[in-house]
């Protein structure tokens, strides 16, 4: 506002420089013709009044020098035509009033009583002039005039004329000058409006329209590339202002995070159950360290300097120093184990120690900072761990021997059974037959029937030696998981078998579908030929036999069936089934070794099954195995 | 004395039982004269040899068939198949081995050997004889062997 009204003001003041500059040219030349004009008046008049007493003076010299009043106011009254004379007067020489003349409407006492002296005189507004009428040399009388004296009128009128023409004059002064002053204004006001805008919209891209090539041109100029360079300095200063903002908020920035990331060491160290010490270059404790006093039991004067090292077991200080050493020279951290003095339990305990240099810009070691955790429980656990494992892996590689030299002695304990046992019962049978053979006809009937019964017990016995083998190769040979086996076709084939000698009034066996199963088909085979071969033993006292053989997938497991209406068992006995040489039954009811559940339950256990058993007696029996089913194709 | 030249069949077997139930099977198809027994690995190994208590035999022909038990005290009858079917002269003698082992180890190695047949003996005597008769019939009648080997000094 104030720019605005300073230029109105410098408008003005150009306006009234120029009006009072003409006033005063005015005015000095209207007093300066005015002074002239009313001297040459003034001087008109007194020319004119003295000529007039001189003519009159003449005129009226014969009047004075003959006493003749008439003639004298004759002449005066001849003043009528002068109408800007009062009144005259005429004094005989002894200054007696002789004649006088006045005008209409003027009083005829104010015409003075003596005549005065010779000059002229302004009283008033009327201009007097005496003059002494001289004839000869000598006096006669003096003339009075008086004429009114038009000074102020004319000084008026004057005056006015003076102001009428000042004031027309300055009017087109005024006009001429506010014309004028428009071009010289409106260019400077352009640029005022420009920089308003420009301060208001900080827009510096603006300029100001050059007019004219003046003096006023050369300021436009001078503004715009004014304009121009604050422009550029302006953008230059948010340029780098906005640099500066960014460099404070990313200072704030790391100074907050620095002073989350003392928060979280402070809480760390706080939490940590490990004790954290800090040593300067030298190694030396200088702070005060309440965790290490608090562990090692050492005063601060105590571990003061180097003093902690005593703290170390004596052989593992020179480990520390040497660790340290290298540390040094690398710059890398510290990590050891050594023993350090446990003050609580007055005893040493296995601690971690870790250190690490903390490097001033020079990258040299300006402070150590470090943990020391105590891993004593640890190590001793691991020692322990170690120690049994040990033990573990010893005792395993003994049983393993153990196994090994067991399984060794059982092969040949079989191989003995297989060549030794049977040589004796071969003899036995044979030599019976020798003894029938050859004295034959010299035996009764009984003594027959006697030999007849020790053949038939050594053949028997060979059954079961033959079936003691087959039992015990199973737990020896390695059995191939990974092969199909069709288990309905399998349980088909095998019941087929078994039933071939059989009378198909006897009964039935029935065979549902049945999941398949893995491993090996050949010992698969000997499990259907135990199962429904006993199946078809224990039911064969009945008048009709019912044998359903049935599978299905349950719970991950394949699950197979095998139902008969046989004589059953005490479940009393369940446990007994599966043993070897077990048996329930009297060799008399049913003949058998004992072995054939055993090998079943071998067999499947073998390929991740289990065996189990219902059964009552003379209510028949459900002999169930299970095998896992693998979901993956291994 | 015994007529060495006779021996068609050279018995091996320790048990004296087996021994006796196999030349009661031989008797009844009439080779009797034409068996030796020995009773162990050594004595095989010296009759074949000509060694031992045999060094003096003079028998230029080898046996037509060695039936040879397998567990036997000293030397068994792997290691008494192992030494013959090494040796260059007697490796044509037909060996046929008869065990009361079933085991297939000892079957699959007497092959090895180069045995010529594994018999399991039954415990049953009426089996074992057919068997052994079996046996004796085919490999001294029926089959033909290279003659005049056996002859571990020929």
């Amino acid at each position: 506002m104030a720019f605005q009204f300073g230029l109105h003001s410098v408008r003005h003041k150009l306006l009234a420089g120029v009006l009072l500059t003409s006033l005063a040219a005015l005015l000095v030349t209207g007093i300066a013709m005015l002074i002239y004009d009313m001297r040459g008046y003034y001087a008109t008049q007194v020319d004119d009044l003295t000529t007039q007493a001189e003519i009159i003076g003449r005129a009226s010299a014969v009047g004075l020098q003959f006493d003749d009043r008439k003639f004298a106011t004759d002449n005066l009254s001849l003043l009528k035509v002068r109408p800007n004379l009062e009144g005259a007067a005429i004094y005989n020489a002894k200054g007696g009033l002789f004649a006088s003349y006045v005008r209409e409407g003027v009083q005829r006492e104010d015409l003075p009583a003596l005549p005065g002296t010779d000059g002229v005189r302004v009283k008033g507004e009327t201009l007097e002039l005496y003059r002494r009428v001289v004839e000869n040399g000598e006096i006669l009388g003096t003339v009075y005039l008086r004429a009114h004296y038009e000074f102020y009128e004319r000084l008026w009128s004057y005056l006015v004329i003076v102001l009428g023409v000042s004031a027309l004059a300055l009017a087109v002064s005024l006009l001429l000058s506010s014309w004028l002053q428009a071009s010289v204004t409106r260019p400077i006001l352009d640029v005022t409006g420009v920089a308003r805008r420009v301060v208001d919209n900080r827009d510096f891209t603006l300029r100001a329209k050059k007019t004219t090539q003046d003096e006023i041109g050369y300021l436009v100029d001078a503004f715009n590339d004014m304009l121009a360079e604050i422009g550029r300095q302006t953008q230059a200063l948010e340029t780098s202002n906005q640099a500066l903002e960014r460099q404070i908020a990313e200072r704030s920035e790391a100074q907050r995070a620095l002073s989350d990331s003392e928060r979280r060491n402070r809480t760390l160290v706080d939490a940590m159950t490990s004790l954290v010490w800090t040593a300067n270059d030298k190694r030396a404790f200088t702070a005060a360290q309440p965790a290490w006093a608090a562990y090692t039991g050492q005063s601060e004067e105590d571990y003061r300097g180097t003093g902690w090292r005593r703290m170390f077991h004596a052989d593992d200080r020179e480990a520390i120093e040497n660790q340290w050493i290298q540390a040094i020279t690398t710059g890398s951290p510290i990590e050891s184990e050594a023993r350090l003095w446990h003050g609580p339990s007055s005893s040493y305990r296995v601690v971690s120690l870790r250190a690490a240099p903390v490097l001033d810009e020079g990258n040299r070691v300006r402070e150590w900072i470090g943990t020391i955790t105590d891993i004593d429980d640890r190590k001793r656990a691991e020692a322990e761990i170690r120690r049994l494992n040990a033990d573990l892996e010893e005792r395993v590689r003994r049983r393993t021997t153990e196994l090994e030299a067991t399984n060794k002695e059982l092969e040949s304990f079989s191989y003995s059974i297989s060549h030794d046992l049977r040589a004796p019962l071969r003899a036995i049978d044979g030599y019976s037959r020798m003894v029938e053979e050859d004295y034959g006809d010299r035996f009764d009937e009984e003594g027959k029937r006697l030999l007849t019964i020790v053949r038939e017990e050594a053949v028997k016995m060979g059954h079961l030696i033959d079936d003691l083998l087959a039992f015990s190769k199973l737990s020896r040979i390695t059995i191939d998981k990974t092969a199909s086996i069709d288990m309905t076709a399998l349980a088909k084939a095998v019941a087929q078998e078994l039933l071939r000698d059989q009378n198909p009034e006897r009964g039935r066996l029935d065979v549902w579908p049945l999941p398949p199963a893995k491993g090996d088909a050949a010992l698969f085979r000997q499990v259907w030929v135990n199962l429904l071969g006993n199946a078809l033993k224990y039911s064969s006292s009945r008048p009709h036999a019912e044998i359903l053989v049935t599978g299905e997938v349950s719970n991950g497991e394949a699950v197979y069936r095998v139902q008969d209406n046989g004589v059953g068992f005490d479940m009393k006995y369940a446990g007994k089934l599966f043993g070897v040489f077990q048996r329930l039954h009297k060799a008399e009811e049913f003949e058998g070794t004992g072995v054939g559940l055993a090998i079943v339950h071998r067999v499947v256990t073998r390929h991740g099954g289990s065996v189990r058993a219902d059964g009552r007696p003379g209510e028949g029996a459900t002999f169930y195995f299970t095998l896992p089913v693998k979901t993956s194709d291994d | 004395m015994i007529d060495y030249d006779q021996v068609e069949i050279l018995l091996v077997e320790d048990n004296p039982r087996d021994a006796e139930m196999t030349m009661r099977a031989l008797r009844k198809i009439n080779f009797l004269n034409k068996v030796h027994w020995v009773k162990d690995g050594e004595e095989a190994l010296n009759y074949l040899l000509r060694t031992g208590e045999y060094a003096d035999r003079t028998a230029s022909k080898a046996p037509k068939l060695v039936l040879l038990d397998i567990k036997m005290p000293k030397v068994d009858g792997i290691e008494v198949l192992r030494r013959v079917k090494a040796e260059y002269d007697m490796k044509g003698i037909p060996i046929v081995v008869m065990t009361s082992s079933n085991e297939e180890r000892d079957v699959v190695e007497s092959y090895l050997l180069g045995v010529n047949s594994y018999i399991v003996k039954p415990v049953d005597f009426a089996s074992f004889v057919e068997k052994v008769a079996k046996i004796g019939l085919y490999w001294i009648l029926t089959n033909r062997a290279p003659q005049g080997t056996g002859d571990g000094r020929a």
